[in-house]
């Protein structure tokens, strides 16, 4: 959510959900109008943006889901316990009673195979890649690797040539071993400063670093001839271009890549896709589209194991709360504070 | 309670609690080695079928990379089904442990946390038993992108309907870091962007000079640049509209008007700090007109008797005896000179200031001085410096006083030239982001231009059309020691060496082989020159073990890699990894064929002679 829409849809609620939202947020907010409200409210999201909106999220559903019995318990709590939730931080812990370890433990498991389904996001990025620039921000493990294949099988049906570059060459001998299984070994070349194999081949494996020396050669006349035919540069990685020491390689290719050439920016979660995007945009002969989503695949648990092997959930919920930091299973949190207990030097202030 | 949990406990508790395979990340690759040997002592054994299926599934891996079917590690990796993957394994034995992984015939593998940003394998659960990483020397807190990225290893698509993250506590463990990092959003990343030798280069090869800060502007680093300055500019733009109310009075400028004005009229005070100001010369003596000093006038000379100040008087004045018993009063601007000669003259309240003895003294020396009396040497201080120009107009040039608008002013000055100045601040600070990238390119121009690969026109000189080609971190360096012919007749096996350390810059301690004369004088001619470039180019660390070692391999041909491995205390790993990187810095040196064909040959041998045994295997 951009801090546009998020003013948006904050103006859009009932200034009592505002409020609701205010509270352990904002101090005295019950003096600010709507206007003001919203705007401490913002000011205030930036400390802990995920956990505002998750919040907003929920406060909005509760409303749609009964706006009666939503507003209800409010004015019947004690005032006195109101002036209490308004003093808590905003990572007051939630009512529900914190989730038991069978609860967390269970559905372990193999699922039944199942044919594979394109998610909506690799849909989406799949349908982009065919006429502008793409950069994808998703999950570890989200599956980028299919579009990258995916996309890469298209540009060759195509008759384009397709070059991936990767930050590592363990990574890259990896990609070229599985490519190769995939689209044949003849179709598949790799290129490392001294060696070629299948130099010639629709589809190249190499590093960023050895990408950014072609595209050199090509700019001062050393001319190679495929670059006129290359139809799709996929960056693998991309959050490297905040590597303090070879960043600079993954901004030299980017500036430098042929126009005619599609980009396909593969990165882990990051915070700011939309800059990323917005820059190739400004510098690329076509808008940029960004596909972001930041929900995992297979859902993750975290869990807190004590060095006598007792193991409990890491925090109150059965997912991991986005934004709130604090709510911690009271049964970790107090395993913890007894390791920390036992392990610091006495007299060493705990932090 | 012990610091941490056992590897072996670790393992089984996973085991019980079906979480297993999965990947524990540990602080050192000491760790990872050290839990394998502890399960290797736990007399833990899989059974038969796992091991059968471990075996197999390694004999494929073997068929690929021979190189590992010696590996030491294999018997156990196979009794335990645990295995340890960290940077200082052969990129083919992590090749294998990986594909096992992969496979799911592994219980767990202890790694470092450098896989997680690397290679990607997956499994069950990832188990987190630190806060920090090392980066460079120092331990920093992990990021949460780090974190996720972490997190992100956990839970195996179409194998899996859950992923675990285990956080399991050791010493110096932040749990914050960590619950912070797993919950919230990962951070922003900034552009590293910068202007290294052979960019400019390159680019100026390609581009003439005028169109490069349009080549610039179009980096990350400038577009965030930009953001910022279009924040400023917004701020900027505020401002604007705050100061409209200030626009142009009597004076234009009436701001810097009253600031002048405001300033003359406070340091009035401190320009004349009493009526009476002498002028330095005169000031100077008056500590020597002390009662008995002789001192002489335009006409005949005199013994001062005091000095004291009169209120209608500009100048300190004397009490003086002059001759003939005469006793006068004169300011001390009369007096020509002062003598080195002095009279004892106890002072007295009244008149004439002395005893009358003293008085009859005094006025009898006075007729028996000499005609020539040696001067007193008194310096005059200058050191009360001059005010500028502005303020040390007097008050009457300033239209202030009399200014219809002067209660505006003076009501408004403070709020106008704080804006005035915030203003001038911001149009600085955006004229400074939208130019330092140039700035700093124009500065290696004049470096490239000093040694001679630029001419002044920023033309490519011969030197810069192949010094271009060189590409890598250390290229000044490099491109200077091939001019100055460093390398000339040299072994391959003494380029390589000395590449090696070029490239190599990790410090862990390795000790060394035997270093041979001939590489340690050139190794000395490098740092040298390396010393010398330091201003313009960080030096190299310039390792002579990696340097010695790298030239074993290359001139010994006999040589096997079990009989390198032994020659250092450096891990397989990382003597692979260094032999990669002097490929690619030789095979950049290579390049230069058509202008330095001995080089090149000489590089061309070393890289067909580093290629051989486990370097031939990957690409």
């Amino acid at each position: 959510m951009t801090t546009d829409e998020l003013e948006q849809l904050l103006a859009q609620q009932p200034v009592a959900v505002l409020h609701r939202l205010a509270r352990g947020r904002v101090q005295r907010h019950f003096r600010a109008g709507k206007r003001r409200l919203i705007e401490l409210l913002l000011q205030h999201s930036a400390q802990n943006r995920a956990g505002f909106e998750s919040d907003l999220l929920t406060l909005i559903g509760e409303r749609q889901a009964g706006p009666t019995s939503g507003s209800r318990p409010r004015h019947e709590t004690p005032p006195i316990a109101h002036k209490k939730a308004a003093s808590r931080s905003s990572d007051s812990e939630p009512s529900e009673p914190p989730i038991s370890l069978t609860e967390w433990l269970q559905g372990i498991g193999v699922p039944a195979p199942q044919p594979f389904v394109q998610d909506p996001w690799q849909i989406e990025a799949l349908a982009a890649v065919n006429e502008t620039d793409v950069v994808i921000s998703v999950p570890t493990g989200s599956g980028k690797t299919y579009v990258a294949i995916e996309a890469a099988r298209r540009a060759m049906e195509d008759n384009r040539s397709v070059i991936y570059t990767s930050p590592l060459k363990a990574l890259s001998n990896t990609k070229y071993a599985e490519f190769s299984k995939i689209f044949g070994p003849d179709k598949v070349g790799i290129l490392t400063g001294d060696r070629q194999e299948n130099g010639q081949a629709p589809l190249l494996v190499m590093t960023t670093e050895i990408l950014r020396n072609l595209l050199y050669d090509a700019a001062s006349g050393e001319i190679d001839v495929r670059l006129d035919t290359l139809g799709l540069v996929i960056l693998d990685e991309s959050q490297y271009l905040a590597d303090p020491e070879r960043g600079v390689v993954w901004e030299e290719t980017i500036i430098f890549c042929p126009s005619q050439a599609r980009l396909l920016l593969l990165s882990a979660s990051i915070g700011n896709p939309q800059d990323i995007a917005d820059w190739l945009t400004s510098i690329r002969a076509t808008p940029c589209r960004l596909v972001r989503h930041s929900k995992r695949t297979v859902p993750l648990r975290a869990g807190y194991l004590h060095p006598n092997g007792k193991l409990t959930p890491l925090f109150r919920t059965l997912g991991i709360p986005q934004g709130h930091p604090g709510h911690l299973h009271p049964e970790a949190k107090h395993l913890f504070m007894e390791y920390e207990e036992e392990t610091l030097p006495s007299g060493r202030p705990r932090r | 309670m012990p610091p941490s949990i056992h590897p072996v406990d670790l393992i089984s508790a996973l085991r019980q609690k079906h979480l297993t395979p999965a990947i524990v990340f540990l602080t050192s690759r000491r760790a990872c080695d050290e839990a394998m040997e502890a399960f290797d002592h736990a007399n833990f054994v899989l059974p038969t079928t796992r091991q059968e299926a471990i075996a197999k599934a390694l004999e494929q891996v073997m068929a690929h990379h021979p190189s590992i079917a010696e590996h030491p590690m294999i018997p156990i990796v196979q009794r335990i089904g645990v295995a340890a993957h960290h940077a200082g394994h052969l990129p083919t034995w992590k090749i294998a442990i990986e594909e096992l992984m992969r496979q799911g015939h592994l219980d767990a593998v202890f790694a470092t946390t450098t896989l997680a940003a690397g290679v990607d394998f997956p499994a069950r659960t990832v188990v987190i038993t630190q806060s920090s990483i090392r980066k460079s020397r120092d331990f920093t807190d992990l990021t949460a992108g780090e974190v996720q990225q972490i997190a992100g290893r956990a839970g195996r698509r179409g194998k899996d309907h859950v992923g675990f993250a285990v956080i399991t506590p050791s010493p110096y463990i932040d749990l914050s870091v960590l619950t912070k990092g797993l919950t919230g959003q990962p951070e922003a990343i900034d552009s590293q962007f910068t202007i290294s030798y052979p960019m400019v280069l390159n680019l100026l090869k390609a581009h003439p000079h005028e169109h490069i800060q349009g080549i610039l502007a179009k980096s990350f680093a400038q577009f965030q640049l930009n953001q910022r300055a279009e924040v400023l500019e917004q701020k900027l733009d505020a401002l604007h509209i705050k100061m409209e109310p200030f626009g142009p009075r009597v004076c234009t400028d009436w701001i810097t008007q009253w600031h002048t004005f405001d300033h003359a009229r406070r340091h009035r005070h401190t320009r004349h700090p009493t009526y009476r100001a002498e002028p330095p010369e005169i000031s100077a003596r008056l500590p020597f007109l002390t009662p008995g000093r002789v001192v002489g006038f335009s006409r005949g000379r005199g013994v001062v008797l005091r000095q004291y100040r009169s209120k209608g008087q500009k100048n300190s004045m004397l009490t003086v005896l002059r001759p003939e018993s005469a006793v006068t009063e004169c300011p001390v601007t009369s007096v020509k000179e002062v003598y080195d000669r002095t009279y004892d003259c106890p002072e007295t309240s009244t008149y004439p200031w002395c005893s009358t003895d003293t008085f009859d003294r005094l006025s009898h020396q006075l007729e028996e001085l000499p005609l020539r009396l040696p001067l007193l040497p008194i310096l005059a201080s200058t050191d009360s410096e001059p005010l500028p120009d502005a303020i040390v107009q007097s008050l009457e040039d300033f239209s202030c006083p009399t200014c219809p608008s002067r209660s505006a002013c003076q009501k408004d000055f403070l709020t106008a030239s704080r804006l005035r100045q915030e203003q001038q601040r911001h149009t600085k600070s955006i004229q400074a982001l939208r130019t330092s990238l140039w700035h700093r390119f124009q500065e290696r121009v004049e470096v490239l231009q000093k040694f001679g690969y630029l001419t002044l026109t920023t033309q490519l000189t011969a030197e810069g059309e192949w010094a271009r080609l060189i590409r890598i971190d250390h290229s000044l360096l490099i491109t200077e020691l091939i001019r100055a012919e460093a390398f000339t007749g040299a072994d391959p096996s003494l380029l390589a060496g000395i590449l090696a350390s070029l490239a190599h810059d990790d410090d862990r301690p390795g000790a060394f082989p035997r270093i041979s004369p001939g590489l340690s004088s050139l190794l000395g001619q490098v740092r040298k020159l390396a010393e010398s470039l330091s201003p313009d180019e960080d030096p190299p660390l310039l390792r002579a073990d990696v340097a010695a070692l790298v030239e074993r391999w290359v001139a010994d041909q006999t040589l096997t890699w079990i009989g390198l491995c032994r020659l250092t205390t450096m891990a397989e790993g990382d003597i692979y990894r260094l032999l990669a990187r002097t490929l690619e810095y030789l095979s950049q040196v290579q390049t230069l064929k058509g202008t330095h064909p001995g080089l090149a040959e000489s590089a061309s041998q070393a890289i067909a002679a580093i290629r051989r045994g486990v370097l031939e295997e990957l690409p």
